[in-house]
């Protein structure tokens, strides 16, 4: 804990975003991935990926610092953190019908990765906003710091 | 009709103007001793509070930026007033010493 | 007889600009952890309360309550207290309670006050080393 606290924080939440950035660049190449991964001796297609966010700081072993007075800081927390980076498994495949398909089932029906891009621009508009958020408040930090280093100038 | 004079004081009260109890010399030597005294013990006190926050600082420790800076704009302040205070004591006795008998 | 018992020329106004400038950072801190956390679930934002820095800083630290020797002496450091969470407020379908144009808000109107408080600091401490050394 230091004075640069506050932007260890948004340093957090700035890796946070991007890595959920990332996580929608992958989703949204393998939008028709029919090959991801062999389950089974057959092919499966692409699962869409999801993160996992998590405050970071605010469980027992910090709350117990603080009380003890080694450290004051982590009563405020310490950021975000990515707990997981999970498959979505509640969305079902799309299903295309294509006899012609390499990955065809029996029925003529090929198991499209279940990636809607409409969702994933949607999130990624939002990943965008709060890392500009985040940027934001990173420079203001900056900002009072640099003014606190003027006392008796 | 007869004007009576105005006076601003009442003769009594120019008794009571007088400090009630007086200090003897010693007694002031004595409470400018304890002042000076008390004075440096506060320069030796913002000195080691200023030291102890500028060494949070390096370490990395829980502290605030503003309060190390205001700790040491103190520990300077109380210092140049602790000298000004020496400066005018020291010139003080010169004076004296000055003086012909 | 006047009673000069300790070179006190840093109270009244700097103490309290000092108070102030302790609740702005304990604020910046929370603001940042709440926009930090704009997409946790769940999350609640956090505010810092005003009055827990009026008091004198002293009282502001709880210690602990023994009844023996033996327990071990522990005190809650008055380095940033004051905070707590909103916890009823839930602004989206995942739980989380971070208004955005609110903190943002906050964020401006804290930086301002930070700064307006370090120039008044500053400005007291240079006029104070100024009379001092004016004198001479």
């Amino acid at each position: 804990m230091s004075i640069f606290h506050g932007m260890n924080t948004t340093a957090s939440a700035l890796t946070a975003q991007r890595l959920r950035m990332d996580v929608i660049s992958s989703n949204m190449a393998n939008v028709d991935t029919t090959r991801a991964k062999m389950v089974d001796g057959e092919w499966q297609a692409y699962k869409r990926k999801t993160v996992t966010l998590q405050p970071q700081g605010a469980n027992f072993s910090s709350f117990l610092n603080v009380a003890l007075g080694t450290s004051s800081k982590d009563s405020v927390g310490n950021g975000v953190k990515v707990s997981s980076i999970n498959e979505d498994t509640e969305t079902p495949y799309k299903l295309v019908y294509d006899p012609t398909h390499i990955d065809a089932n029996d029925e003529g029906y090929v198991e499209m990765p279940n990636v809607d891009p409409l969702r994933e621009m949607v999130d990624l508009i939002s990943a965008t906003r709060s890392y500009e958020a985040n940027v934001t408040v990173f420079n203001a930090n900056k900002s009072m710091l640099s003014k606190a280093l003027e006392i008796g100038k | 009709m007869a004007i009576e004079a105005i006076s601003l004081f009442q003769p009594n009260q120019i008794n009571a103007v007088q400090i009630s109890d007086k200090t003897t010399v010693s007694e002031a030597q004595h409470n400018f001793g304890d002042f000076l005294k008390n004075a440096i013990e506060s320069v030796n006190e913002n000195q080691k509070t200023s030291d102890v926050l500028t060494e949070k600082l390096i370490n990395g420790e829980d502290v605030e930026l503003h309060n190390v800076m205001i700790a040491s704009q103190k520990a300077s302040i109380t210092l140049n007033a602790t000298l000004e205070i020496r400066n005018k004591v020291v010139e003080a006795y010169q004076e004296i010493m000055r003086m012909q008998v | 007889m006047i009673e000069v018992n300790e070179l006190d020329i840093f109270g009244g106004t700097i103490s309290n600009l000092e108070r102030g400038l302790n609740f702005s950072a304990t604020k910046q801190k929370a603001i940042a952890q709440n926009i930090a956390n704009i997409d946790t679930p769940n999350y609640k934002s956090k505010t810092v309360s005003f009055d827990t820095y009026l008091s004198d800083a002293k009282k502001s630290s709880i210690s602990s309550y023994r009844t023996t020797e033996k327990h071990i002496n522990f005190e809650m450091k008055n380095g940033n207290v004051g905070i707590s969470s909103r916890n009823n407020l839930s602004y989206r379908n995942n739980g989380n309670g971070v208004d955005m144009d609110k903190e943002q808000a906050d964020l401006a109107t804290n930086q301002i006050y930070y700064n307006a408080l370090v120039d008044r600091v500053s400005g007291k401490l240079n006029t104070l080393q100024t009379v001092i050394r004016g004198g001479s």
